[in-house]
This record gives C-alpha cells, structure tokens and sequence, in this order.
C-alpha cells in the first residue's frame, strides 16, 4: 500500500464508507481507495503494459468513481463494481490512443513488432511472466490478462471489448502461445 | 506425428479447446491420447497450463508512489455539478435576474445580427472584390491577445482591434464573406471585430455582474474555458499573420470567435447557484 495515508483506520466495510463517499465524504473515499488501490493499479498496470500509464489510469479510474459513487445502487459489491468500472476506463482510455491502439486490437493476430521487442532481452536474462505479460500485443495482453489474471469469461471480455467471443479466444490462445516463446519454458 | 489417429496440426487446432475444456468426448479422447504418445504436444500443453495457472496466481502490484495525493487534487478541483449532491441547498435568487440577463443575452445577439448583416449589404454593394496575395508582412506578435477572466471588465480581454487588425486587404471578413473577397477600404475585418469584441464586452459585463449567483466551481469552468479559446484565437491569429488569405484559417478564427460568444451567452443564462 502506498505510504503517506493520513486517514484513520475505521473499523467499517466497504459498504458504510460507499455510502459515506457517495455523500461527498473524502475520508471515506479515501479509505476505499486505500482498499482498492492495488487491486486496480495491478489491473491498470497489466492491461496497459506500463506501471507508468497504470499509475495514471489507477488515478483515472478513482476520480471516475468518485463521479459515479453516487449512482452506485449496490446491486453487486462494491468491488466488483469497482472493477468493471475499471476495466472500462482503461478500454475507453486505449480507444483514445488512437490509430496505434486500434492496429493491435482484435486484429493484430500478425503483429510481427512483438517478436522483435519480446527477444531482445531474452537473450541476456530470463523475463519473468509479468514482463512477458507486458511485452505482449495490446489486443493479446488485454484479453490474457482479463480472462488469465482476472478471471473474465469470454463473453463478458466479448461484450466488454466489443469483439466475438472467438475472437477473445483466438487473442488469449495466441498470448499464451507468446509468452510461452517469451520465458523459454 | 504418432501413433494416434490425430496429428501434431490437427491437435494444435483442437488446444484451444482443449485448454478451455470445451471439446466434445471423442475429440477430447483423441487430444488425450495424442498427448500420451507425443512428447513436443505434452510439453506445449504443459508449459501453457503452467502460464495459465502462474497468472491467475500473479499476487498485486503496489503502486511506487501514494497516487492518492493527485486524485484528491482532482476530485476537489472545481467541476460543473452535472447533479445535485444531496447535503446541497438550492438559493433562490430574484426572477427578474435570469429575466434582464435574457434580454440582455437577445439584445446582444440582435445587435450583432444587425451589424453582421449590415456589413455584408455594405460589403458587396459598395464595394470591389479583390484578390490580394498573402505578402504582406504582419508585425510579430501584433496578433496577441490576452487571456481573459470571467467577468473581465471594460475592455480587458477583448480584442484590441488596433493590435488584431492584420495589415492585410486579403484578410477576409468574419462575417461570412468568402476568404479572398475583402473589401478595399479594410473596413470589413475591422466591423468584423468590432461586432465580435462588442458582443463579447456585452456578455461578459452580463457573467461578470451574476458572477456572484453561479457556483464559483461553475466559474472557475467557465475561466478555465475562456483561457483554452483565447488561446485558440491567439493561435489562429498567429497563424493568420503568417497566412492571411488562407480560407480555412479565417473559418477557424470565425468558429473560435463563435465559440466564445456561444459560451459567454451560455455563462449569462446559467440557472444560479443550486
């Protein structure tokens, strides 16, 4: 957990702070976001390949919640909430990247550049799988780490990723195929 | 290749499946036993198991900074509240307020109707269309202009027309004269901004007098605004000096213009403070 919390510890669930954030109280916010943060930095960091862009998008992702607290109606937890709001801010965010984004999407099965990128450091030292993780095309990385590491089923990557659920399975089949490569096994 | 009835191709296709345990019985019976018999096969599926299992185990990264102090910097700036929070009053404010400031907002944009058509009989009754090429020289920096505060009295902000005015006769006029057609006299690009700087005077001595009734995170948007299109009128100008005539400059100074006034009018009929 990052360092320089002020808040104190209260003794609550998720629940009474939700609501407590909901209203506009910081400390509370505060409090879930000292709950949730690595949770969704792990997330943000994966997906984007970058703990730089990680720590930006983590940010993104609270000051969205902040926004949406209040139209919360709890109808899932709050983590799970938490996350699918997550999820979306970094999806929506890779979208506005733009032309580089859109090339290695679903279609990016050819992507040749990951072999040049991934080897390179092959040679020297044995990647760990978080590096392999992160040299992955975006479109493979995104769908490994949603269905591998977070859990997705393929139709909830399909709907949230706007492809097919084929196309989830292609994507997650070829990063695993990738990483494979990547740590020598 | 083995044995078995299924070859290393054949199987490469069905691992997909296999890995996500959709495949039906016989063809699942033929991967297993293909993979009893075929050392690279077994070792491919293991090693992709073993991924697959070493990430869903990944434990979580912890952030090398606390990301809380910039996120807190965000959710306390000031914002447009799209919605209500619940602990907020509404503040009734006089009716005849939102009243003047509407007829202010309509006298404004009539006036400039006014003008703007005006200009425009004047421009192709009275006068010659010429096209000029774009080589006459602009003093740098003539073109500048400062940003500006919501509610900015007097002439603070407003263009100055004698700074903004581009020694040009190619310049074209704002108020939809085609870009190369201007009129000789230079009239026109002058009225253009005069319509423009008296209108933007008029709304924001409007915003500036209910400055008080507008939530002041509500002003500190709008602020925030006015300084991102002053800046894209300082740019258009700029470019403008460099290249007078180009059509699509003009449009853009035109549209930049538009969007202040548009703003500002916005800004004059806000509902107060909730």
């Amino acid at each position: 957990m990052a360092a320089g919390s002020n808040v104190v510890p209260v003794p609550m669930g998720d629940s009474t702070d939700v609501a407590l954030a909901a209203a506009g109280d910081r400390q509370a916010f505060e409090r879930l976001y000292r709950s949730h943060a690595n949770r969704v930095y792990s997330l943000c960091t994966r997906m984007s390949g970058s703990r730089t862009k990680g720590e930006e998008l983590t940010q993104d992702v609270f000051v969205r919640t902040w926004e949406k607290l209040p139209q919360f109606r709890g109808e899932s937890a709050f983590s799970t909430w938490l996350h699918r709001l997550a999820v979306n801010v970094v999806l929506n965010a890779r979208k506005t990247e733009g032309k580089e984004a859109s090339r290695t999407d679903e279609n990016d099965v050819g992507d040749d550049r990951w072999n040049e990128v991934a080897r390179a450091p092959m040679h020297i030292e044995r990647m760990d799988l978080s590096d392999a993780i992160a040299r992955l095309p975006a479109g493979a990385r995104k769908i490994f780490v949603l269905h591998d590491i977070e859990g997705y089923k393929h139709e909830e990557i399909a709907e949230l990723c706007g492809i097919t659920s084929g196309g989830s399975k292609a994507q997650l089949h070829r990063a695993r195929l990738l990483l494979r490569e990547a740590l020598e096994r | 290749m083995t044995n078995s009835d299924m070859t290393c191709e054949a199987f490469d296709n069905a691992l997909p499946d296999y890995l996500e345990g959709t495949l039906d019985g016989s063809l699942r019976a033929s991967v297993e036993r293909h993979l009893r018999e075929c050392v690279r096969c077994a070792g491919l599926v293991r090693d992709l198991e073993n991924i697959r299992d070493e990430a869903a185990s990944l434990p979580d990264l912890v952030p090398a900074r606390d990301l809380w102090t910039g996120i807190e910097a965000r959710i306390t700036a000031p914002v447009i509240p799209l919605t209500a929070r619940p602990e907020r009053q509404r503040r009734l404010v006089p009716a005849w307020i939102g009243i003047a400031a509407a007829a202010l907002i309509v006298s404004t944009a009539g006036v400039t109707y006014l003008l703007t058509a005006r200009s425009m009989r004047t421009g192709s009754d009275g006068r010659v269309a010429v096209i000029t090429p774009a080589t006459n020289s602009v003093t740098p920096g003539a073109t500048t202009e400062p940003a500006e505060s919501v509610g900015a009295s007097g002439s603070q902000g407003i263009p100055d027309q004698s700074a903004t005015r581009v020694q040009t006769s190619t310049k074209p006029s704002r108020s939809g004269v085609p870009a190369t057609l201007v009129s000789q006299d230079q009239s026109e690009p002058a009225q253009s901004d005069a319509i423009y700087s008296r209108e933007i005077e008029m709304l924001q001595n409007i915003v500036k007098q209910r400055k008080t009734q507008l939530d002041s995170s509500t002003v500190a948007v709008i602020q925030k605004n006015l300084e991102i299109i002053d800046a894209a009128i300082r740019q258009s100008r700029a470019a403008l000096a460099k290249d007078p005539a180009s059509r699509m400059l003009n449009q853009q100074l035109t549209h930049t213009l538009d969007k202040k006034v548009e703003l500002l009018r916005t800004a004059a009929m806000l509902p107060a403070s909730t």
